[in-house]
């Protein structure tokens, strides 16, 4: 088993027992590869340092009072972004209601009770939905979810079906396929030999699954539902089409369902909105759009850097 | 009790993957079946007529295939330094987990703060407005880690004999990348970047305010104030605006070719992946 | 001398049947098309170590796990023929496999310890098995590691991981862990394998003890452990492509003047000696 250490080692010997020309250590292939290295980390430095200096001004006017008023109205300078911030998590929490128990049930289906062919086929039809675009959920969503949604709960006298619980139960089937296959990974991932082992004792199968596989799959369970929260936090365009993108909406207690049912305002459908555009004259105003950025993109990689770490590999998904 | 919940907990975990493969099939489904009526030749050929209910999707789909193509040609290269100086310049170890943190933390961001980096430094910084460029740039950015850690998977798992004959035969460092560590790993270069174009092709939020209109726009001609259209951004902008019948059809239409881009992408990738797949197993 | 012994092994096979633990008659195991194992019959007595030897890849550890049905987690394996364990066949529908798989304990070849505490790695199977009460379970502990002698060398440390301990004592443990559940047989795909010489040595005399109580199948390729420890041997060699069991007799006769071309040849090739 070759390990990336030893390619490395492989490498080193390699230059060091070649003939050397006179500029040793310098080739360009060296040279491109640091200089592309450079540009794409010079790059995320940048897009960061831009967000938080475009977003300072509204810090220093609003203080605290950014995350946690209830208000904005841009025409009187007013900025909260606590409703967004709400939205975001409300409709991620759905998602995440959703996702887990179906999407954790079905990978200890696919990796444990089915044969390895069949999960290779559903695996890969799987991943396969995995990449259907948001916009195209967004389209599910407009002209099939709301109408649903709105039907099925008339009895609560809704506005209309865009409501926070249909963009959350349209993220929720969205993330499915990553949470799925994600957590078919980890399951996977646990040695075959540990199973064998326990089943030798006279485990049934959902013993095993219980006492050994779901323990030892932990974290890359954990893992599999923040990468896939991260991915709901961080959705646009489905999410823009069918929350209502109503401002200011906050409900009295936060931790109401009823409040579900509301239509309601989160951070990426505001600035996929066009105030966006309005904004960008105006200093203030282009910093609390700013900010709102900044604020998501903090959510977002809290979640996947978390999950990251729970999962031990230092990569990137390949999904 | 014990035989009972085993034949209950598997069965509650088919109805879970039965629900999930129901739910997502259906929606192609429901898709494919809307959307076919839409399709003719003059579908793929005509541009847009009368606000999306009549006419094709040509420009949009050229749009779309010039983003990806963008997209393609400027990630390749920086992904080849990236997986490069990952796997194989790169000494320490810990220097190495850095970089793939920093990969993941790439791939984290969400797509609308691309948006909206792109929109600040290209559109205005820069002065270009909207423009094709801005969204390949974007949407390369995007891919960067999906790309990259296929490459860097593919170069790890090539056998050490590889390494060791053209070590043998005194070859430089540089030498060997490019004789034998990049001809035996451009399969893992393919298959990333198929798969990042999957998702790029689909991509609304970073080219929204960017790099694409609903109308009026057809070549590109230079790189200043020169949008395209785009399938996703159509989509997006018809599903919102119309409830016009014609424009369903044509919004159906519409969504059904975007899919089947995204799936033939990701279906041109799978064998490569497969065959990884059977090596890391062999 | 060694004729006579031939006749009492074959007479065992045939008359002993009755009361084995394991009977083994026309036992085929195919897997993808291609057979593993054909028409295999051997019987097992009560309380005696049955050795299993043979070259590489002729489908010991294969056949050990028709024993306990532990082929059906492979689903690409067929087994057909009957196997019976204590005189009912191990595949009748009203068997369960799990039952049965919890009355014949398994040692792998590699130890396999669940990533938790060596008390939790000794009770793993039965405190999920029965309904014992705490106290109780701190007896069968105590027990199972006192049987397997590992008890002096963990007892202060009973909630420390499992995995810091050797592979030696990991081995160890595992049997502790199959002996828990108090199992009747107890199977051993080549157990020591994995082993130093003096962890192989513990193995061995526990094996020697253990037969007191238990039936013992061992699958080994190291025939001074053969020799060692065995009553009975069976030898599973390749003959047209497929293992079979080409010779079975008492642990010396077998050893000292094999009957069977492929015997000679397996026990003279050297490699497997010790």
């Amino acid at each position: 088993m070759m390990t990336n250490e030893d390619l490395v080692r492989d490498l080193r010997l390699s230059d060091g027992a070649a003939r050397r020309p006179y500029l040793a250590g310098i080739s360009c292939t060296r040279l491109a590869s640091f200089a592309f290295t450079a540009l794409a980390l010079g790059t995320v430095g940048a897009l960061t340092l831009i967000f938080i200096l475009q977003s300072l001004p509204v810090w220093q006017d609003e203080g605290i009072g950014y995350l946690t008023g209830g208000k904005w109205f841009y025409r009187v300078q007013t900025f909260g972004a606590l409703p967004m911030i709400y939205g975001t998590l409300t409709v991620a929490l759905i998602a995440l209601l959703l996702a887990a128990p179906i999407g954790i049930g079905a990978a200890i289906f696919t990796s444990e009770f089915l044969p390895a062919r069949v999960r290779l086929a559903v695996k890969i039809t799987i991943e396969l939905l995995a990449g259907v675009p948001s916009v195209v959920y967004g389209l599910i969503g407009i002209l099939l979810l709301r109408d649903w949604i709105y039907e099925l709960f008339a009895r609560f006298d809704l506005l209309s079906g865009d409501t926070l619980l249909t963009a959350g139960v349209l993220l929720g089937v969205m993330i499915l396929p990553t949470v799925m296959t994600l957590a078919d990974d980890a399951l996977r991932s646990v040695p075959a030999e540990q199973r064998r082992a326990a089943r030798g004792l006279g485990l049934t199968a959902t013993e095993t699954v219980l006492a050994v596989t779901i323990p030892q799959a932990g974290r890359g369970l954990i893992a599999a539902l923040l990468l896939g929260l991260g991915r709901a936090l961080g959705e646009t365009i489905a999410v823009f089409l069918v929350v209502g993108r109503q401002d200011n909406n906050l409900p009295a207690n936060i931790f109401s369902p009823r409040a579900w049912l509301e239509s309601g305002q989160t951070l990426s459908s505001k600035l996929g909105g066009s105030e966006t555009n309005i904004a960008y004259g105006d200093p203030l105003h282009w910093a609390a759009m700013v900010g709102l950025a900044l604020i998501l993109m903090t959510m977002v990689l809290a979640a996947t850097i978390g999950g990251a770490w729970q999962r031990k590999t230092k990569y990137a998904p390949s999904i | 009790m014990r035989r009972a919940s085993n034949v209950i907990f598997p069965a509650l975990c088919g109805v879970c993957a039965l629900l999930a493969c129901a739910l997502l099939v259906g929606l192609v489904f429901v898709i494919a079946q809307r959307g076919v009526p839409a399709l003719s030749w003059t579908f793929f050929t005509d541009q847009m007529r009368q606000v999306g209910s009549a006419g094709g999707i040509f420009y949009n789909l050229l749009g779309t295939l010039i983003l990806i193509a963008a997209a393609l040609v400027i990630s390749a290269p920086i992904a080849t330094g990236l997986a490069l100086t990952q796997a194989v310049y790169l000494r320490s170890a810990s220097a190495r987990s850095r970089l793939g943190l920093f990969l993941y933390t790439l791939n984290g961001i969400p797509s609308i703060v691309f948006g909206i980096f792109g929109f600040i430094v290209f559109v205005k910084f820069f002065g270009w407005g909207k423009s094709w460029l801005i969204g390949g740039i974007l949407l390369a950015l995007m891919i960067l880690p999906t790309v990259t850690v296929s490459l860097i998977e593919r170069i790890r798992a090539l056998p050490r004999k590889y390494i060791e004959a053209a070590t043998g035969l005194g070859l430089r460092q540089s030498q060997i990348i490019w004789s034998v560590i990049l001809p035996q790993s451009w399969s893992g270069l393919i298959t990333g970047s198929l798969l990042g174009l999957a998702r790029a092709a689909g991509e609304t939020a970073p080219i929204m305010f960017t790099a694409t209109i609903f109308a009026g726009a057809s070549l590109p001609h230079g790189i200043r104030e020169s949008p395209v259209l785009s399938l996703p951004y159509h989509i997006f902008i018809l599903a919102q605006d119309s409830f016009d019948p014609g424009v369903g059809a044509k919004l159906w239409g519409s969504a059904l070719v975007l899919l089947m881009l995204v799936f033939a992408l990701s279906m041109i990738a799978l064998p490569f992946r497969l065959r990884l797949h059977d090596e890391a197993h062999a | 001398m060694m004729k006579l012994m031939h006749k009492e092994a074959e007479s065992h096979d045939t008359t002993a049947s009755a009361d084995a633990t394991f009977r083994v008659r026309n036992l085929n195991v195919t897997a993808r098309g291609k057979t593993l194992l054909r028409d295999v019959n051997v019987s097992i007595a009560p309380r005696q170590v049955f050795g299993i030897i043979g070259p590489s890849g002729a489908g010991k550890s294969t056949f050990l796990r028709c024993l306990n049905r532990l082929t059906d987690l492979t689903p690409e394996i067929r087994v057909s023929g009957d196997v019976r364990f204590e005189g009912t066949s191990v595949r009748d529908p009203s068997v369960d496999p799990d039952a049965l798989r919890a009355r014949i304990g398994f040692l792998f070849q590699q130890p396999v310890v669940f990533p938790k505490s060596i008390i939790e790695n000794v009770l793993f199977g039965v405190r999920r098995l029965r309904r014992l009460s705490r106290g109780v379970l701190a007896e069968v502990a105590e027990r199972a590691l006192r049987e397997a002698a590992l008890w002096n060398e963990v007892r202060d440390r009973l909630n420390d991981s499992a995995l810091a301990l050797s592979v030696g004592q990991q081995q160890r443990l595992c049997l502790a862990r199959a002996l828990a559940s108090e199992p009747e047989a107890i199977l051993m795909d080549e157990p020591t394998s994995a082993l130093d010489p003096k962890s192989t040595q513990a193995i061995e005399e526990l094996i020697l003890k253990l037969k007191e109580r238990h039936t013992i199948v061992l699958v080994t390729h190291n025939i001074g452990q053969a020799r060692r420890v065995t009553d009975w041997l069976a030898c599973i060699c390749v003959r047209n492509g497929a293992g079979t069991v080409a010779e079975t007799a008492c642990c010396d006769a077998l050893l000292e003047n094999p009957q069977c071309q492929e015997v000679v040849e397996y026990l003279g090739s050297g490699s497997s000696l010790p």
